[in-house]
């Protein structure tokens, strides 16, 4: 009995050393949910794009994601955080979609597509009416880069875009774009954000082309 | 021909120095061992004390250990080679005999040398000294390789071993059935085998935990801290383990509990022992070194 106490006093005093000590664990921060975006980032003005997600482990899993960071507005940055599983079982289809905005210290939590909130605000851009006669979002010279840090691409919003965005958020509902362009099975996202949807990462693992692959690489 | 030539002479007369330095422990190690002057400065006779012998020349043996991590860089000049060799040498000595008498004062803080070797000419004693000098010598080794030409890092690195080394050989008495000192007094061989296995065993476990890359010495100590933790709570599991696939048996059909310990005395039960704390080490290692977790970062 001695034994076995001495041996789980071990144990604690391995994994509590290990907490505090071990270099992995410094420089990551842990993100419980949403709400600890506030206390992560200090800006007063920021949007977070989620970009990539990722578990580790094999019975016990540790979750990471990885945040593009756009401050101010030519400040861009990313980080990566430990999340609790919830958070990240939650945005597992998020990836390309912004889950944090800050805006004059005024936050929002809803995942929508980024740079969303400033649609609409004149202070950042415009209305304009292209050559098909649609109507779309425009950003003002100073905010140029803005569309390239949210991964637009060539895609811009348009009013209709607008409009189910402000349904959205009366709704409380996560928002993917008007023909679902962002998210992981969004188009917009998949041209943007290629990384997270390399073939490698998405590919099945099947145990026989597995077992053949070992074997001629070691035999 | 003459560079070949010139390489051979080189080597000989670095041999012929290595040879010199020896000379100079002998002298080393009449400073820690002062009862021994008679005998280590004169002419040794080893038929007549086989124990003393194998004290000494344990000694000689770990020296050797040492002196093979010291490199010659004959780059930089064959006078400064011998230097360089002649300083950490030197200090390689000084640090092997300063630890061997510490542990040695801890294992054998009942026994004094003079009796139990020269007088009594207890071979157990001398098979025990025999691992700490082997150990001793491959963790100095370790520590100074590491240190890689600083004798800061080497004294903060020896410090840190000798520390570990001395928590180490305590807990041989905590997971062996064996009683150290009674067994001693008898001058039982079945101990020296088993403290013998666990020795080696718990010298290649600390070398293992030293033996890492390092940048930052204090993120060094920290790792090798928990790897020691780490292999102190895998090391116990493959110790049961084999002691579980390969049960033994001790004492007749009927238990005595004196049939029990003579058999423990027995020379089979010392080499039972010895192979479980070796092997068990030596897995140990594995399991604390040999698996790549990986990092996040390839993903990200």
């Amino acid at each position: 009995m001695y034994k076995f106490f001495l041996y789980f006093v071990l144990t604690i005093t391995y994994l509590g050393l290990a907490k505090a000590l071990s270099p992995t664990e410094v420089g990551v921060q842990y993100l419980q949910n949403e709400k600890s975006f506030s206390k992560i980032l200090k800006d007063p003005s920021v949007s977070v794009i989620l970009i990539d997600t990722h578990s580790t482990g094999f019975l016990i899993k540790t979750y990471y994601q990885k945040y593009r960071v756009i401050s101010g507005y030519d400040n861009i940055e990313e980080i990566i955080v430990r999340t609790s599983r919830e958070y990240a079982k939650k945005n597992i289809k998020n990836v390309g979609l912004s889950l944090f905005r800050k805006l004059e210290n005024k936050e929002e939590y809803l995942p929508v597509p980024p740079g969303s909130h400033y649609v609409g605000n004149a202070e950042y851009g415009e209305w304009r009416t292209t050559k098909t006669g649609v109507v779309k979002w425009y950003f003002w010279k100073a905010y140029k880069d803005f569309p390239k840090f949210f991964g637009w691409g060539k895609w811009r919003p348009t009013e209709e875009f607008h409009q189910q965005l402000r349904n959205s958020q009366v709704s409380n509902k996560a928002f993917y774009g008007v023909a679902q362009e962002f998210g992981i099975n969004g188009r917009v996202t998949r041209e943007n954000f290629p990384h997270f949807f390399k073939s490698e990462r998405t590919k099945q693992i099947n145990m026989k082309d597995l077992l053949i692959e070992y074997f001629k690489e070691n035999f | 021909m003459a560079e070949i030539f010139d390489r051979l002479v080189i080597r000989i007369l670095l041999a012929g120095f290595v040879c010199l330095m020896i000379y100079l422990y002998r002298y080393a190690h009449v400073i820690f061992y002062p009862s021994v002057k008679r005998q280590v400065l004169k002419q040794i006779n080893p038929a007549e004390n086989p124990a003393d012998s194998l004290h000494l020349f344990s000694r000689v043996v770990g020296i050797a250990i040492i002196f093979s991590s010291i490199t010659f860089n004959e780059t930089s000049g064959f006078l400064l080679s011998i230097f360089h060799f002649t300083v950490w040498g030197s200090i390689s000595i000084v640090l092997y005999l300063l630890s061997l008498y510490i542990v040695e004062s801890i294992v054998f803080y009942n026994f004094d040398y003079t009796d139990e070797i020269l007088k009594r000419k207890n071979m157990s004693y001398a098979v025990i000294s025999f691992c700490h000098a082997i150990v001793i010598a491959y963790l100095t080794k370790t520590v100074m390789v590491e240190a890689d030409n600083s004798i800061v890092i080497l004294l903060v690195l020896w410090l840190y071993m000798l520390v570990i080394v001395g928590f180490s050989v305590k807990y041989f008495t905590f997971i062996s059935k064996l009683t150290f000192n009674r067994l001693l007094i008898q001058q039982n061989l079945s101990l020296c085998f088993a403290y013998g296995g666990f020795s080696l065993g718990a010298g290649i476990i600390i070398a293992s935990c030293f033996d890492q890359e390092h940048y930052d010495i204090t993120v060094y100590c920290i790792q090798v801290l928990l790897k020691t933790t780490l292999s102190l709570i895998i090391f116990p599991i493959f110790k049961k383990g084999i002691a579980y696939i390969f049960p033994v048996k001790l004492g007749n059909d009927r238990g005595f509990e004196e049939q029990i310990d003579i058999d423990r005395q027995s020379y089979g039960y010392g080499f039972y022992e010895g192979c479980l704390f070796i092997s068990a080490a030596i897995l140990t290692t594995m399991i604390v070194n040999r698996i790549q977790f990986g990092t996040i970062y390839p993903f990200f």
